[in-house]
């Protein structure tokens, strides 16, 4: 039409992209936006809420629950660490060795995820009962103690977390690396002729993508989480997820879970930018130059 | 590749920041247009505040309810909404060929904040909210009487109400029951594994005896567990004042310091106890009839000092549509035959006289069974739930989470 | 191959079966329980062989109903969300434009929001602008918080690709959706299939936020939660297990023609087709099944 050849290329990213972020400005935005003048007003539900720019609500959720944020952190970077350790293998596996299976143990990765997370947290609870066989073995090679147990601990918690996460993170590893030419691999093995040495110095770096994506997906979510903590732990060990839910389902306190919301929301997203950082992908920040 | 120029990294920072400004304007304006489209325009304005309740109070509601007539129509298609597995479906097709029309009936309430939370912005809207009768638990159903969030219902069309039990006729938050009719209802008590525990266990102190430490769980809902801790103190919890239910909560929260408490719970106790876990829960009696099969040491006893009963009753939101069938229904339900095979389906305390004898016939196990019908010296020590405003509710329930740590 | 390497790959293989087998655990206790006699309502401990379950599993349609209505949700989620969020990380990753740094940091919001403030803010929404809850607002809500993990899952994929093949295909006249369709899309197919299983499982299981916008339709998972209160019905068991068998003889199938189709290559070129980067994409996803 009348647009110049430049002209046009300027316009399709925003073909590719506003589909998508209108999506998200639309239904996740904009009714964000209403929360974020919730967080701000005071009142009670009998008599309504107002907006009196009450940004004591924030101080105050900090101060009140550093606790629970800090072991929300503190667990969900845990579950990021191991699922790392499980998952890397695996979708290494995946991606060089699997061949035709490839696809079928992708699948395989999530169908667990489609018996609701109900039956699949009782059953845990079933297996994992104090006196049930498994525990007992733990008891028996020392990984218990005696008088210990497994449910109703921190231990639980984030092993629920790990759980639940593990194919957030299998797949976008699987996804970087099945990405990596197989030939450079060999050319460097050639190289190196260590191995390990061509891993570290080829396969590892070519792979951060995926370890940013994956980390970020069991992360980012994990942070919000309570089912784990509620379903897995005791009071000891409830996270920032479980303040939000009994604030807004119980107390009905909700410029306090509003607050808590974006606070978390914040501490996260500025995570993410050091994060990104860290890894030196080009992922996010070089874009933003 | 990896690169940690510090330097570097904060001048990123501060343009991902200058970025973020310009482009959230940038975002504003666009998504001005966009909310335009989707006619969410009006949430973003809308966020100057949050309807209170205060439209309908209960005074005017109770004048309301004196003279109330629902003209009988036919039934139409109208709504039930209860709770998953709380009916046998029999009960539902019979009473769509009986009386016409077409009962939808939806299991749809999983949990009673959760329900809230899905219609109370409607509620507080003052529109319809598409359903003509629902099932809330006391302290739900109080706050929708309070809130004026309900529609009285017209006796004149529930003859049968005559045979509601004597001790439910009656309760705090709807002392004529002109917006609340009983459906079922469970007693609160002890449920434990009688191997664990060596002998039966009879008293609400057997919650903080030091020989259970860490083999007890308890209910996490201030009303479940605050109330019945105050029964074990000899006090008369359904008259219970905001700071006995805080002293309560208090004590729980000392002996959960102590440790003596595994886990705060709500039906997901029925795991812990059945596989061993603990030894002693703060228990449903209703679940109790079932876990037997599964694990059968286990025991439930009716506190001694008396026993919190709660009960999921039947109601009409406000605005309602079809007023007459919801009756009908509520009628129907209350036919001691009708409430016989509801009660042999579920399994509760069945809030209806006269079913005893029919169940002797037809299923003498569940006539005989203490946990779904009550001795009467046990009945007499039944109660029901205290009645809080929601500043106290709120209270209560900021006090709690501090014990459960949320 | 040298023995050690024969070693590692045992090793990566018992690995990678020991993952697998963790994630199924409590999916075999699953399966196992969909024949137990049980004699109460509840189903936590082994009473007995029965097939009876089995016999009758759609005796109760609303539960069968809920069943239905998940797949059918999962799967319009899945090709929604997949379609916006491919697009959207070739956009972020593939070129440049203004405001590109923080579209990037926007997309990870949704995922960092709790449900329960995602759930009822959007709720409010859909009040506000008179739309009924219902399927399809489930469906809407299902694509907002899917999209940000497409997103990520295929940018994993992008990141590091050679940026110049597609400007290649284009010197050479091509359009930008022929450009997309035959050199963008292959390139990045098996992020995309990752990416549309792993927003079909996260579609079918979720709780909170279905809860605000289902309005009176029934799903899986919250026919599950609130089923908690009477005992999990042991047919319950029963569907996930059908589901489960169903999924995988799909992927049987499909594997079964795969091998057909590599067979019938295998005369014509004398080259194993195993190479990335073009690896074949599965005929069946999870939508597949639904559909």
């Amino acid at each position: 039409m009348g647009l110049s050849l430049s002209q046009r290329r300027r316009l399709i990213p925003w073909m590719f992209a506003i589909p998508g972020l209108l999506w998200l400005i639309v239904f996740f935005a904009i009714p964000l936006a209403n929360q974020a003048s919730v967080s701000l007003m005071t009142g009670d539900p009998e008599a309504g809420y107002s907006l009196t720019w009450a940004f004591d609500t924030y101080t105050s959720a900090i101060s009140d629950y550093k606790e629970q944020f800090l072991r929300s952190f503190l667990y969900a970077g845990a579950a990021t660490v191991i699922d790392l350790v499980i998952a890397f293998p695996l979708a290494y596996f995946m991606a060089y060795k699997a061949g035709r299976w490839r696809n079928l143990m992708l699948l395989l990765v999530v169908l667990p995820f489609f018996m609701s997370y109900v039956l699949r947290t009782v059953s845990w609870q079933l297996i994992l009962a104090d006196n049930g066989w498994v525990v007992e073995r733990l008891r028996d090679v020392g990984l218990v103690a005696d008088d210990g147990r497994v449910l109703a601990t921190g231990t639980a918690v984030i092993a629920g977390i790990a759980y639940n996460f593990l194919p957030f993170m299998v797949l976008p590893l699987y996804v970087a690396l099945e990405r990596i030419d197989r030939r450079f691999v060999e050319a460097a093995t050639d190289l190196y002729a260590s191995r390990l040495t061509a891993f570290r110095k080829v396969t590892l770096p070519l792979a951060i993508p995926g370890i940013f994506a994956g980390s970020l997906l069991v992360f980012i979510p994990a942070c919000g989480d309570f089912v784990n903590a509620a379903l897995l732990g005791t009071p000891r060990q409830y996270m920032i997820g479980n303040v939000v839910q009994s604030k807004f389902l119980n107390v009905l306190d909700y410029p306090t879970a509003a607050a808590l919301s974006f606070i978390l929301m914040t501490i996260i997203l500025v995570g993410i930018v050091l994060y990104s950082r860290l890894l030196g992908t080009r992922n996010l920040t070089e874009a933003a130059t | 590749m990896p690169d940690l120029d510090p330097e570097r990294a904060e001048r990123e920072l501060d343009r991902f920041f200058a970025e973020q400004r310009l482009t959230r304007r940038r975002f504003l304006g666009r998504s001005a247009s966009a909310a335009l489209m989707a006619g969410g325009l009006g949430a973003v304005l809308s966020a100057c505040g949050i309807d209170g309740t205060a439209a309908r109070n209960l005074a005017s509601l109770q004048r309301e309810a004196a003279s109330v007539n629902h003209a009988r129509v036919e039934l139409g298609d109208w709504t039930f909404s209860n709770w998953p597995l709380y009916i046998d479906k029999a009960v539902v097709k019979e009473f769509d060929a009986r009386y016409g029309g077409h009962c939808k009936y939806v299991e749809e309430i999983n949990d009673n904040n959760d329900f809230y939370g899905k219609v109370r912005q409607q509620l507080a809207a003052g529109v319809p909210i598409g359903r003509d009768i629902v099932v809330l638990t006391d302290y739900m159903a109080a706050r929708w009487v309070r809130f004026g969030y309900v529609t009285p219902i017209d006796k004149g069309n529930v003859p049968n109400f005559g045979n509601l039990v004597p001790n439910l006729r009656s309760i705090n938050y709807d002392p004529r029951r002109q917006f609340t009719l009983p459906y079922q209802s469970g007693a609160i008590g002890l449920g434990y594994d009688i191997e664990q525990t060596g002998g039966e266990l009879t008293s609400i102190r057997d919650f903080f005896d030091p020989r259970w430490k860490g083999r007890v769980t308890m209910l996490a809902d201030p009303y479940d567990c605050a109330t019945t801790v105050l029964l074990g103190e000899g006090i008369d919890a359904s008259r219970a004042t905001l700071d006995q239910v805080l002293g309560a909560i208090d004590r729980i929260g000392a002996a959960n310091d102590q440790g003596q408490f595994r886990r705060f719970t709500g039906n997901d106790y029925t795991t812990d106890l059945t596989k061993g876990n603990v030894a002693l829960a703060m228990a449903y009696s209703g679940d109790l009839v079932q876990l037997r099969s599964d694990n059968p040491n286990l025991r439930f006893s009716y506190p001694e000092e008396g026993a919190m009963l709660f009960t999921d009753n039947m109601m009409m939101p406000a605005h309602v549509e079809h007023a007459y069938a919801a009756e009908t229904m509520m009628n129907y339900l209350y036919e001691p035959e009708v409430a016989a095979v509801v009660c042999a389906w579920v399994n509760y305390i069945s809030p209806v006289e006269g079913i005893k004898p029919i169940l002797e016939r037809s299923d003498p196990d569940i006539a005989s069974n203490e946990l779904i019908f009550p001795p009467d010296d046990v009945r007499e020590r039944l109660h029901s739930y205290p009645s809080f405003s929601t500043r106290q509710e709120q209270e209560m329930y900021e006090a709690m989470a501090k014990v459960t740590g949320a | 191959m040298r023995a050690s390497d024969r070693a590692r790959n045992w090793a990566l293989g018992i690995w990678s079966a020991a993952a697998l087998l963790f994630l199924f655990i409590p999916v075999f206790l699953i399966v196992l329980f969909s024949f137990n006699d049980n004699k109460g309502r509840f189903n936590f401990t082994w009473q007995g062989f029965t097939l009876d379950h089995w016999k009758e599993p759609f005796r109760d349609p609303d539960l069968a109903k809920a069943m239905e209505n998940s797949l059918l949700i999962a799967a319009v989620t899945t090709v929604a969300a997949v379609l916006l969020g491919t697009l959207l990380a070739v956009a972020l990753t593939r070129y440049r434009f203004r405001g590109q740094g923080a579209a990037g940091f926007f997309v990870f919001l949704p995922m960092a929001t709790p449900e329960v403030v995602l759930g009822a803010s959007l709720l409010a929404m859909f009040l506000v602008a008179g739309i009924d809850t219902g399927f399809w607002t489930i469906v809407i809500a299902h694509v907002m918080f899917t999209v940000s993990y497409v997103v990520v899952t295929v940018r994993a994929r992008l990141e590091g690709m050679d940026p110049y093949i597609e400007e290649a295909a284009q010197d050479l006249g091509a359009g930008v959706w022929t450009t997309f369709f035959k050199v963008t899309l292959p390139m990045i197919a098996p992020g995309v299939v990752a990416a549309a299983v792993l927003a079909a499982a996260i579609s079918i299981d979720d709780y909170v936020v279905t809860s605000f916008n289902a309005g009176q339709t029934q799903t899986f998972p919250l026919y599950i939660f609130g089923a908690t209160r009477q005992g999990v019905p042991p047919e319950v068991n029963v569907l996930g297990t059908m589901l489960l068998v169903g999924v995988l003889l799909l992927m049987g199938l499909n594997l079964a023609v795969q091998k057909a189709l590599a067979r019938r290559d295998r005369a014509v070129v004398e080259e194993p087709p195993s190479q990335p980067p073009t690896p074949a994409v599965p005929a069946a996803g999870p939508s597949a099944v639904a559909g």
